[in-house]
């Protein structure tokens, strides 16, 4: 019996070995391939490149939190309007979709309006894309100002900007910095608005030139360097930044419930123009998209072969990673539960590890140091469920360290550990949120560009990669077509996903 | 039950990955085998003879066509440049088109065209678009042709046509679909391309730009790799390709030049055919120079 405990004790670390592993081989077999006798060679292309990466994520970062902070303000402010908090709702909807069908009606309907290659369509797309999170963060930080603050100031007959100044921008200044640094990190490491909207190498991000100087330059000293200057950043960004500020801002709890005490009035006209205009805004790709998809291409797609060949491969790498994902998530939590206090550092330091990162590695350990024959989908869903190992975190770890506290004791007491312990003990309790880290990493997964442009063949494609492949011939129909699919097929995959294991056919 | 059908569904959906019969795998860009290009025809003749399945596999990126992922599992490939590094490795190739480079306006818009590269060069109106020289031969024989016409200063030549690009595209087809639909003034294809225009929409207002400066030449070819699973049957196609009756498909639907002279079209052969350009190209490393040029 005491064997037996100290073998399952071992088990404990399984699932972090597997992680520690997963991301050692990318970073060996690149410094393994670096050849140091040309070093670092400085040229004002890697130089440019990495001041246009920090230079448009930062103006990003800006204008996304000024918009996202007015958003947020006026859809509390006058979420007496009918239909108002179904927007607000949908707004977190918005921000897991798939990049490329956000990215993909920003082209098309700007790109209508203006010169759209360059700085200017990477900031639209990048604004749309992250005014969602914005906004989300701040209306549940709005939220918590307490009614009796409101009517203090009513009494005290503050004018509007007052009372702003008052009441509601402490509390929006409060979640200014950790919001700056999580939208700049994320546009940071952009990948697919920046591959489609760039249009010239001199607006292009780290990521994106990594993954031209090794599928297309043969230039792989030119790559090493630039994998190194984005480890080296992310990683700064990661310490300085990220260490500091408590993730509990971005897990989305909707409990907290305010009604404004105003009613539809003519001296709101200016709010409610703005309302409506940053709406239209956000919803607009999205909204574009649906319109041109319905057609009669649709059935064209229907009825061809790669789209069914796309989605099964899509399909595949979604449920495998998601699946996959929350395995390794769970595993880890079991681990680190017990020191609670570097759990967080473990996840969250996976973030170094961007999408381009992992897949150039994995990129040359089985193109260049060792000959294999694992299949690339294999290799394609683990990247993927470790990229998404910190949103399963997030989604997982509140309510997996508050019901461990009750049944630590007791499986320790009775002997259940491992594969046992989650089905007897932690299932039943861990369902929703399990259910909800699966589906983010899941859909995640299935927005992914930059891992499929690696390991992607003409057989093996996915949905949002045949999207891209549809673009570049400039088959626009089809792509519209198939963006509106994939749209559909996130939706069912949500509904079923929740249906079916958490079996709520009513709900 | 709606459980048994949705695992059932799955099932089948998986399963489409795993169908593959016996057949002639060619890997091509996109639009060779798009059902205006040569392609479906070519493949409906072929299979007559031969009693296989030719399949198109296709990228949207011309310059990825010799690249190794793209070269696994393909029997033949169809419509890469030359590269020196890289034909030795192969079992087998032959030209069987070509074209010159060239930039193509619509006279209705643009009224005063450049005359000359030069002018092109030193313009600061116009709005064209062009391939990514890393993912498109186009895209980087612009670039040879810049070397060879302005062989001393490549650079300045560069950044000052850089102004002028809106976009930089993957591939052929995204910049000649954007220049259709008049997002740009010029768009770099081949001289022939007004040939499509002329010939299946009756449109003569697509000119190519002829400069006295001379064109880079562009051929063609259909390679066999090593690793070809089907030699024989893709030694046939290479020879099939050269008869009369499929250069003529290939000039009509690929819009370039066929090797066989007697395949012209009448209305390719009253086109202007450009002059090649006499001074050679020093060995450079062209897409470092482009890099730096356009990010400075």
């Amino acid at each position: 019996m005491l064997q037996l405990n100290k073998l399952n004790n071992y088990t404990y670390y399984l699932s972090p070995f597997i992680v520690f592993i997963a991301v050692s081989i990318p970073l060996i077999s690149v410094f393994y391939l670096y050849d140091l006798n040309k070093g670092f060679e400085s040229s004002n292309y890697i130089f440019s490149i990495t001041f246009f990466s920090f230079y448009q994520s930062l103006l990003s970062a800006i204008l996304s939190i000024i918009i996202g902070a007015v958003f947020a303000y006026l859809l509390i402010k006058h979420n007496y309007i009918y239909g108002i908090n179904f927007l607000t709702n949908s707004l977190s909807i918005l921000f897991v979709l798939p990049t490329i069908i956000t990215i993909f009606g920003v082209l098309s309907i700007y790109g209508n309006f203006f010169q759209i290659y360059g700085l200017l369509g990477i900031l639209l797309g990048h604004v749309i894309l992250n005014i969602p999170l914005a906004t989300r963060v701040i209306v549940q930080s709005l939220k918590d100002i307490s009614p009796n603050e409101r009517i203090l100031a009513d009494q005290m007959n503050l004018n509007t900007w007052g009372s702003f100044l008052a009441i509601e921008w402490p509390v929006i200044k409060k979640n200014i910095p950790s919001l700056f640094v999580l939208i700049a990190f994320i546009c940071f490491v952009s990948f697919t608005p920046v591959l489609i909207l760039g249009g010239s190498p001199k607006y292009s991000t780290l990521e994106v030139a990594i993954y031209h100087a090794v599928m297309f330059a043969d230039d792989f000293n030119v790559a090493f360097n630039l994998f190194t200057i984005q480890i080296l950043i992310c990683g700064s960004i990661y310490f300085v930044f990220f260490r500091n500020f408590k993730s509990n801002n971005f897990i989305i709890d909707d409990r907290r419930e305010y009604k404004s005490t105003s009613s539809i009035s003519s001296k709101y006209i200016i709010d409610y123009l703005f309302l409506i205009f940053i709406s239209f805004f956000v919803f607009s790709p999205i909204t574009f998209i649906f319109i041109k998809g319905i057609g009669m291409t649709l059935f064209e797609v229907l009825s061809s072969y790669y789209f069914w060949s796309a989605l099964s491969t899509t399909l595949i790498i979604s449920c495998f990673s998601g699946v996959l994902s929350i395995i390794l998530t769970y595993g880890n939590l079991v681990c680190l539960n017990k020191n609670n206090n570097s759990s967080e550092f473990w996840f969250y330091i996976l973030i170094i590890f961007s999408p381009g990162i992992l897949a150039v590695g994995y990129y040359f350990f089985f193109n260049e140091i060792i000959d294999s024959s694992i299949p690339n989908i294999v290799i394609i869903v683990v990247i993927n469920s470790i990229i998404t190992l910190p949103f399963a975190y997030n989604y997982l770890s509140p309510s997996f360290f508050r019901i461990s506290k009750e049944h630590q004791d007791i499986s320790e007491s009775i002997n259940i550990y491992g594969v046992r312990r989650f089905f007897l003990i932690d299932w039943s309790r861990l369902k929703e949120p399990l259910v909800t880290a699966f589906c983010v990493s899941s859909i995640l997964s299935t927005s992914d560009l930059v891992i499929i442009s690696f390991f992607g063949t003409n057989d093996l494609s996915t949905l949002t990669q045949t999207i891209y492949r549809l673009m570049g011939s400039y088959r626009m129909d089809e792509a519209y077509a198939v963006s509106l699919l994939l749209l559909i097929y996130c939706f069912i995959y949500f509904v079923i996903s929740y249906k079916l294991i958490l079996k709520k056919w009513n709900t | 039950m709606i459980k048994k059908s949705l695992i059932i569904f799955f099932l089948i959906l998986v399963s489409t990955n795993l169908f593959a019969s016996e057949t002639v795998k060619i890997g091509t860009y996109d639009s060779f085998a798009a059902e205006w290009g040569p392609g479906p025809i070519i493949e409906e003749l072929f299979e007559k003879d031969c009693e296989c399945d030719l399949q198109y596999i296709t990228t949207s990126q011309a310059g990825t066509l010799l690249g190794s992922i793209f070269l696994k599992d393909k029997d033949i490939i169809l419509g890469a440049t030359y590269d020196a590094k890289k034909f030795d490795d192969f079992y087998k190739f032959q030209i069987y088109d070509y074209g010159y480079y060239a930039f193509i306006y619509d006279e209705n818009i643009l009224k005063n065209p450049p005359k000359t590269f030069e002018e092109l060069i030193n313009r600061d109106d116009l709005k064209i678009v062009v391939q990514d020289p890393r993912t498109s031969p186009l895209g980087k024989g612009l670039l040879t042709w810049i070397s060879r016409v302005f062989y001393q200063n490549e650079k300045e030549t560069i950044k000052k046509l850089n102004k002028q690009i809106i976009t930089y595209t993957p591939g052929w087809s995204e910049a000649y679909g954007m220049f259709l639909e008049k997002k740009a003034d010029l768009v770099l294809s081949y001289s022939t391309s007004p040939y499509y225009h002329q010939e299946y929409e009756g449109n003569y207002n697509y000119k190519a730009l002829i400069f006295p400066e001379g064109h880079v030449k562009e051929d063609e070819y259909v390679i066999i790799p090593k690793d070809s699973k089907q030699k024989i049957i893709a030694e046939n196609f290479i020879s099939f390709l050269g008869t009369q009756e499929i250069q003529e498909i290939i000039s009509q639907n690929n819009i370039m030049y066929p090797i066989l002279d007697s395949a012209t079209p009448t209305k390719m052969k009253k086109l202007p055919k450009p002059n090649e350009v006499t001074s050679q190209s020093v060995n450079k490393d062209l897409i470092p120079l482009w890099l730096n040029a356009t990010t400075q």
